[in-house]
């Protein structure tokens, strides 16, 4: 997305130190804004946002109060976040100072996604390879990053090569790199 | 018995320590689970608790059966005691050996390998299985000396785990099942050791790491754990451990992966390489930043031959073995040689030569002397962080480290070299 776009965006909106897009379902960073004075991780925080997001709309399927226009507003000690599902293909989040009022805050956030949601582009969502997202999930997720493609070469013995290329990996590969995902993370199975 | 110091000796020259006659090193809480972890993912978490735990029994009755011997322990109740605080002076955590000539329950509280994961993992993720095979295995040998069973003829299990959340570790002793391996590693002791070791070198700035080696072998020894058994200092959980536990569970893991999934061979030799890593990141880092340090040899400046030097001093007081640093070009190479560690005189009596070099922690840990010297800001005094060592060590360390020489093929020492990728 436009970076200018955003940037007019945010232009009247107060108080607001960053936006992030993420597109759905693989949780990669689609647009952003950020204040100059941030040094915050575009990518990261996308993802992030973008699990927390899916995680929260599977938990509140599980209660049956799921609804697309429900958020998630998040009170931290010095940032007031709030995230918002644009579409099924976009999560939004937009941060704001830990000071802004509550009300203020939703106002705005709701006028800002009303002007992202018109400017979003409609296409056919095309998923990457599964073997891709289970690597990508487990080195974010993983306890100890570093070693975690070593550690599932290990443990499915396939050769690092493979494992390094993980759009190659075969149907039944995929599974047993998965499995040895959710063995890792101690998950009885992976939501991606 | 309690004061086990007077059973330490340092072999001066080569650098290595025993305890009743067993090679022991210091090893932190990192370097402990990443090492076990390895082995975990190469066997299976139930075959690495059998591999893990007999590894640690067959180690553990060399090292209590001397101690009862020298000690003239006479009788079940003093060998038990005398097995409960060895356990303890190691930083291993609590033991209760309640037991008899056919086993028994053994409560386990504060173990440090169950405690030190859920310290540094519980959080993050959860676990099923039980991870004190240490215990189970040092538990299972005292046993059988306390009672003068024959060796390798209880095993033992874990059945309540901490690290599962369990409020308490529970291991049960019992007959060893006709399937349980047999504890047939030879144990290396200070003639074996002599056998494989050669006459020490020299190599830069001798003296300096000499004499910070001295002042930290004394520190060290004066080390005390608190009332649970853990001794806890600089960030870290450290242990006083056999350092044959470490050897026989990587070189039998790597010997099974070579022969059965070859194509994971690179994968486990990396991971038990990595482990050296974490260890100089974590246990030399931290010890580098502390205050005793400071008192000891003076505020860090942060100079690479100041740190690649302070490391070799660190990893001789540690038990590592003779390191001396033949070659160093800040910025470009490092040559670190070894005439003794703690890897190939265990290597050569069980397996005999190799065809390729097998200090896989000598090796790596010499990389990570040159990514500590080059990339931590020292004289900032930096936290060393898990976030800091993903930035240091994940993806591409930026040196390539390359054991040349080594005792295991037939060389006249260990060399390795750390050359800039």
């Amino acid at each position: 997305m436009n970076s200018d776009f955003l940037k007019q965006a945010v232009e009247d909106v107060p108080s607001i130190k960053a936006v992030f897009i993420t597109a759905m379902p693989d949780c990669l960073l689609f647009g952003s804004w950020l204040r100059a004075d941030s040094s915050w991780s575009e990518d990261q925080v996308a993802t992030y946002f973008g699990d927390l997001f899916r995680a929260n709309r599977e938990g509140l399927k599980a209660l049956g109060s799921w609804s697309s226009e429900m958020q998630v507003t998040i009170e931290s000690p010095d940032n007031l976040v709030i995230l918002h599902e644009l579409s099924s293909d976009f999560v939004c989040a937009c941060v704001f100072e830990r000071s802004a009022a509550l009300g203020m805050v939703r106002l705005h956030t709701q006028r800002l996604l009303e002007r992202i949601r018109g400017s979003l582009p409609t296409f056919e969502a095309e998923e990457r390879p599964r073997g891709v997202r289970v690597l990508e999930f487990l080195n974010r997720y993983a306890p100890d990053p570093h070693a975690v493609l070593l550690r599932v070469s290990l443990r499915t013995k396939l050769p690092m090569e493979l494992i390094s290329s993980p759009e190659q990996l075969s149907p039944s590969q995929v599974s047993q790199v998965e499995e040895t995902a959710c063995g890792i993370l101690g998950l009885p199975s992976l939501n991606i | 018995m309690s004061n086990f110091k007077d059973h330490s000796k340092e072999l001066i020259e080569q650098n290595l320590k025993t305890l009743g006659g067993t090679p022991y090193v210091y090893h932190c809480h990192h370097f402990n689970l990443f090492h076990d972890q390895t082995v975990e993912d190469a066997l299976g978490q139930a075959e690495a608790f059998t591999v893990r735990s007999r590894a640690a029994q067959k180690m553990a009755t060399q090292l209590i059966g001397n101690l009862i011997q020298s000690s003239g322990a006479s009788n079940p109740v003093e060998r038990l005691q005398l097995a409960k605080a060895l356990f303890a002076w190691m930083g291993q955590g609590g033991l209760d050996l309640l037991v008899d000539g056919s086993g028994g329950k053994v409560r386990g509280d504060a173990l440090h390998y169950s405690f030190a994961w859920r310290e540094k993992y519980g959080s993050k993720v959860k676990r099923s299985a039980p991870i004190d095979a240490f215990a189970a295995g040092f538990a299972a040998a005292a046993t059988e000396l306390a009672f003068d069973l024959p060796s390798g003829s209880l095993a033992a299990s874990e059945s309540a785990c901490y690290a599962c959340r369990e409020p308490f570790c529970d291991l049960d002793v019992a007959t060893a099942s006709g399937d349980a391996p047999a504890l047939d590693a030879v144990s290396v002791d200070e003639d074996v050791i002599m056998k494989h070791v050669v006459q020490p070198g020299t190599g830069l700035e001798e003296s300096r790491i000499a004499q910070i080696t001295q002042g930290l072998n004394e520190f060290l020894l004066g080390v005390d754990g608190d009332q649970r058994g853990l001794v806890q200092g600089f960030g870290i959980f450290i242990t006083r451990h056999l350092s044959g536990y470490y050897d026989q569970t990587a070189y039998d893991t790597i010997h099974m992966i070579e022969k059965t999934a070859p194509q994971a061979t690179a994968a486990v030799e990396e991971l038990f390489g990595e482990s050296g890593h974490v260890c100089v990141f974590n246990t030399f880092g931290n010890l580098l930043l502390s205050p005793e340090w400071e008192g000891m040899v003076g505020p860090v400046k942060g100079e690479v031959e100041e740190i690649v030097t302070s490391c070799a001093a660190i990893a001789r007081a540690l038990g590592f073995g003779h390191w001396t640093v033949e070659e160093l070009k800040p910025g470009e190479r490092l040559v670190m040689r070894s005439t003794s560690n703690y890897e190939f005189p265990f290597y050569l009596e069980n397996y005999g030569r190799s065809d390729k070099s097998r200090c896989y922690f000598f090796a790596n840990a010499s990389r990570a002397f040159m990514q500590l010297a080059h990339r931590v800001d020292w004289p900032s005094k930096p936290e060393l962080t898990q976030d800091l060592y993903q930035e240091l060590f994940k993806g591409d360390v930026g040196w390539q480290t390359e054991e040349t020489l080594c005792r295991c093929k037939g060389d006249d020492c260990c060399e390795v070299v750390v050359t800039k990728k």
